[in-house]
């Protein structure tokens, strides 16, 4: 029993931390600007390093703090690359293996205590911080998730990233022969082959650029930094909750686009064009994971754009796919997209049983039903994918079917039976990885119902979204589902997630490896677009296809509710830090 | 002629029993609770409910008395609501008995010893278990579940681990009262061993604590369960109350009741019966209540 001087201390604690919270709630509330956007992410957070920006969720938050030296512009499509950090789009030499880059004057990073020369302020950017962050890239120690980008791309590169590894150490004041910094604002990269993706690499979170003195004074603990040249200045962060960002005071001139396609006038998209950005004062982001409480923040208005749950979809779209009149009058707008996506589930190659035995492999994908899937998990609005190419790239088949993505029980036992395990009998196991939400879940039983009907049992484990994703690199589990979203509109994006020098912790996260595809791969590299490269990428599909190293999933549609006060929403694939375009209209918002 | 008519004597249980009876809600508690016994074994051979994860009808169908399997309603892959709560049963139930199994003979033990022996043993028994009880349970359940990997093994475990504190509070607080008694010196004197006197001469007269015990542990434990697969760490793979609470948190916004229905009646019959129950056999068993 509690003594009564217990009973009083506990009392007194109770009421210090009531006070606390109600204190806590009023500032915080109090601190909102009116037009402070709001919007949420469906997982935990690893960090807000650029370099490890690999996934969705980091990618879009290190890319409010962060940029690089291109982006993509807002409105147009199909989409193509702007300057950003560049102060024009990259000279590239006549043989195409040396691009000249010319970079904006005056840029301020954020002021942040790792400036500690200028007490805090924030210096200029320059072209030695390029050099700087993209050595951090191929920095052994920090393991980027990235290193995939430059790696084999750069003249010299490859080198001081060996030697850094075989040192144990970084050298970073040793120079790099492809990476030369010709003046202060100008910086020349050689490359080692002609690439017809290097410009999308600019665009991409994990050359983003980064001051040195960011990672130099916080050390291990710079994921929870961001010191960057970004519209938006971290205010808070918990990785397992909340993020705000807020308009960085010293961001330099940056204007909304005044020109887009040709339906974004009459939808209102360029009555801001000329205005400088950020158009929002602050950013609130919700970290949260399960979808309901995400659907009910939306409808509650606490929320400024959703998605739509699986389990909503009836309530929010009617049988004519038209939104519901009850949403609809609350002047909510329905956008639906093609995603450049696909879903998949991998296996694990480096298993010495799934990984060395194709014919189980084939056997399970044949016993996975994508169709049913897709009715019961997207609601019927979502493509079955045929392999790892999604419509709206050059390279997708329309004609291509897999045939190992039929479903047909008897033939998946049929060759379950020739892979060495009759009805499943003699197979451990398999371990499945998966995350812990409650759609999650489902979806694993889902696929559990699927495998146990071919006689094949699954021993699960669920992790967090962080914990997942280095399961995954550290090849751990022999089976587990992913989706890969376009970084950049070139097949080769969803390709080179089966190029063999992509491994863990790279985005080949199967670790397959086949010499042949790897060899067409480097071929196609060296090729810009064209029917030739086309033709490489589709036989490249095919050798993947049957070799299975993932049950190809589906390509989803993107599907997203935003109330009539949030302007200037657009989908975009690749433009992670699209936020810095949105304005909240307070008026609407009463 | 007067001849002497020898009283016959009533054990403590006949005694309990005869009580129990009397008490209208303690039966009908009871009868509950061998009803779920005997649907968590009819399950466990297969006799009622099986398979479960059979498609019965299509995804989310409202209950109808079409079909016993449809009675319940079906889930999101088209599986009988009713049969799920049924093979709940047996989960909820097996959950509460191995982890009674595994939690009264730790409990007994180290609450037999800790009053039986007194001095340093008490005080590190004591410590022990004050150690592991401040704790809030739920944290550790968690942390335990964590370590050992998930699934109903780890829930077994985790909840036995949790669970024997108090039963050992309650019996070593009843050791300290029985071991200075005249039936416990008298046995000294005749040359009992310390085994012999706690488990031959004391427990007896201590082990209706570990029947009332187990009907709360019972309930606690099946209370833990769902918790646990609720928020993603009990039973993969097989069907829970938790789950399909679980399950439920996001049918709801489609209508889908069913489940939560299902699962909540199931688990409200449950633990009342086990609550009423228990506490009908302290007013039953305790002599001092007669």
């Amino acid at each position: 029993m509690l003594t009564p001087m217990f009973q009083k201390l506990i009392t007194t604690g109770v009421a210090c931390l009531v006070l606390v919270s109600l204190v806590a709630g009023c500032t915080s509330k109090k601190k909102d600007p009116p037009n402070t956007v709001h919007l949420s992410i469906s997982a935990k957070l690893k960090g807000l390093d650029p370099v490890n920006a690999d996934d969705m969720y980091s990618g879009i938050q290190s890319s409010h703090a962060y940029e690089g030296l291109l982006q993509y512009h807002y409105l147009k499509r199909p989409y193509v690359l702007t300057p950003n950090l560049a102060e024009s789009m990259p000279e590239v030499s006549a043989d195409g293996k040396t691009l000249t880059i010319k970079i904006k004057k005056g840029v301020l990073f954020q002021d942040d205590p790792c400036f500690k020369a200028t007490g805090g302020k924030g210096r200029e950017f320059e072209a030695s911080d390029i050099v700087y962050s993209w050595k951090r890239l191929a920095d052994p120690k920090l393991t980027s998730s990235g290193w995939w980008v430059f790696d084999g791309k750069i003249v010299g590169l490859n080198e001081w990233h060996d030697e850094s590894a075989k040192a144990g150490t970084s050298d970073y004041a040793k120079p790099v022969e492809g990476l030369k910094i010709l003046d202060r604002y100008t910086l020349q990269v050689k490359l080692t082959q002609r690439s017809a993706q290097i410009l999308y690499a600019l665009a991409m979170p994990f050359t983003f650029v980064v001051p040195h003195e960011g990672p130099e004074m916080y050390g291990q603990e710079y994921i929870n930094h961001a010191v960057g040249t970004g519209a938006f200045k971290l205010q808070e962060y918990d990785p397992n909750s909340k993020v705000v960002w807020v308009r960085n005071p010293t961001y330099r001139k940056e204007l909304f686009p005044s020109e887009g396609e040709a339906k974004d006038k009459e939808s209102g998209l360029l009555e801001d064009a000329g205005k400088p950005l950020p158009l929002t004062d602050k950013l609130v982001y919700q970290i949260l994971v399960e979808s309901q409480p995400a659907w009910l923040s939306f409808l509650a208005g606490k929320l400024d754009l959703s998605p739509i749950p699986k389990d909503n979809y009836s309530q929010a779209i009617g049988s004519n796919k038209q939104l519901n009149p009850e949403l609809a009058a609350k002047g909510i707008k329905f956008a639906k997209e093609p995603q450049l996506d696909i879903t998949h589930t991998s296996f694990n190659m480096t298993d010495p049983l799934v990984g060395k035995n194709k014919l189980l492999r084939q056997a399970l994908s044949i016993g996975y039903d994508d169709v049913q899937y897709i009715e019961t998990f997207y609601n019927g609005q979502a493509l079955a994918a045929q392999g790892p190419i999604p419509p709206g790239i050059t390279g997708y088949d329309l004609a291509f079917k897999n045939s190992y993505r039929v479903y047909d029980v008897a033939k998946a036992k049929d060759l379950l039976a020739k892979a060495g395990f009759p009805e499943g009998k003699g197979l451990p196991p398999l371990e499945y990885i998966t995350l812990a939400d409650s759609t999650s879940r489902q979806s694993t039983e889902y696929m559990q119902k699927m495998m146990s009907a071919i006689g094949v049992q699954l021993k699960v484990s669920t992790y967090s979204w962080p914990e997942f994703q280095a399961s995954v690199k550290n090849k751990k589990g022999q089976m587990w589902s992913f989706a890969w979203g376009a970084d950049y509109p070139d097949a080769e994006n969803f390709l080179q997630l089966f190029y063999g020098k992509n491994g863990s912790p790279g985005p080949n996260d199967s670790n397959y490896l086949n010499p042949e595809f790897d060899k067409l791969y480097e071929k196609a590299l060296l090729l810009q677009d064209s029917p030739e490269r086309t033709a490489i990428y589709q036989q490249m599909v095919k050798i993947v296809v049957e070799d299975c190293p993932w049950i190809f999933g589906s390509h989803r549609l993107n599907m997203a509710l935003t109330y009539p006060w949030l302007k200037n929403f657009k989908y975009h694939e690749f433009d992670h830090a699209k936020a810095k375009y949105y304005r909240v209209d307070p008026l609407l918002k009463k | 002629m007067s001849t002497a008519i020898a009283a016959k004597g009533k054990s403590l249980w006949s005694d309990a029993w005869i009580r129990l009876k009397r008490d209208r809600y303690a039966m009908l508690s009871l009868a509950i609770v061998i009803f779920y016994s005997i649907l968590a074994i009819a399950t466990k051979l297969e006799w009622v409910a099986s398979p479960w994860d059979r498609v019965v009808g299509g995804a989310y169908a409202p209950p109808s008395f079409d079909k016993i399997e449809l009675w319940g309603g079906t889930d999101i892959f088209g599986r009988s609501v009713l049969y799920k709560v049924i093979q709940g049963t047996r989960i909820a139930m097996s959950v509460g008995l191995v982890s009674s199994l595994i939690s009264v003979p730790i409990g007994v033990t180290f609450g037999a010893i800790a009053g039986y022996f007194g001095g340093w043993v008490d005080d590190v028994v004591v410590w022990f278990y004050t150690t592991l009880s401040s704790i809030p349970s739920f944290m550790l359940l968690i942390a335990i579940t964590y370590a050992l990997g998930k699934g109903l093994t780890s829930i077994y475990i985790a909840l036995s681990v949790v669970a024997w504190v108090g039963l050992a509070r309650v019996i070593r607080g009843e050791f300290i009262k029985h071991k200075t008694r005249d039936y416990v010196v008298a046995a000294e004197s005749l040359g009992a061993s310390h085994f012999s006197k706690i488990f031959k001469h004391i427990f007896p007269n201590v082990s209706h604590f570990v029947i009332i015990n187990l009907s709360m542990q019972f309930m606690s434990a099946i209370k833990a369960e769902v918790i646990l697969s609720f928020l993603g760490l009990g039973v993969q793979g097989q069907p829970s109350w938790g789950v399909m609470i679980d399950d439920a948190k996001l049918e709801l916004a489609r209508g889908v009741w069913w489940q939560l229905a299902g699962a909540t009646i199931a688990m409200f019959f449950v633990v009342l019966a086990f609550n009423i129950l228990g506490d009908a056999l302290r007013d039953a068993l305790d002599p001092k209540i007669k």
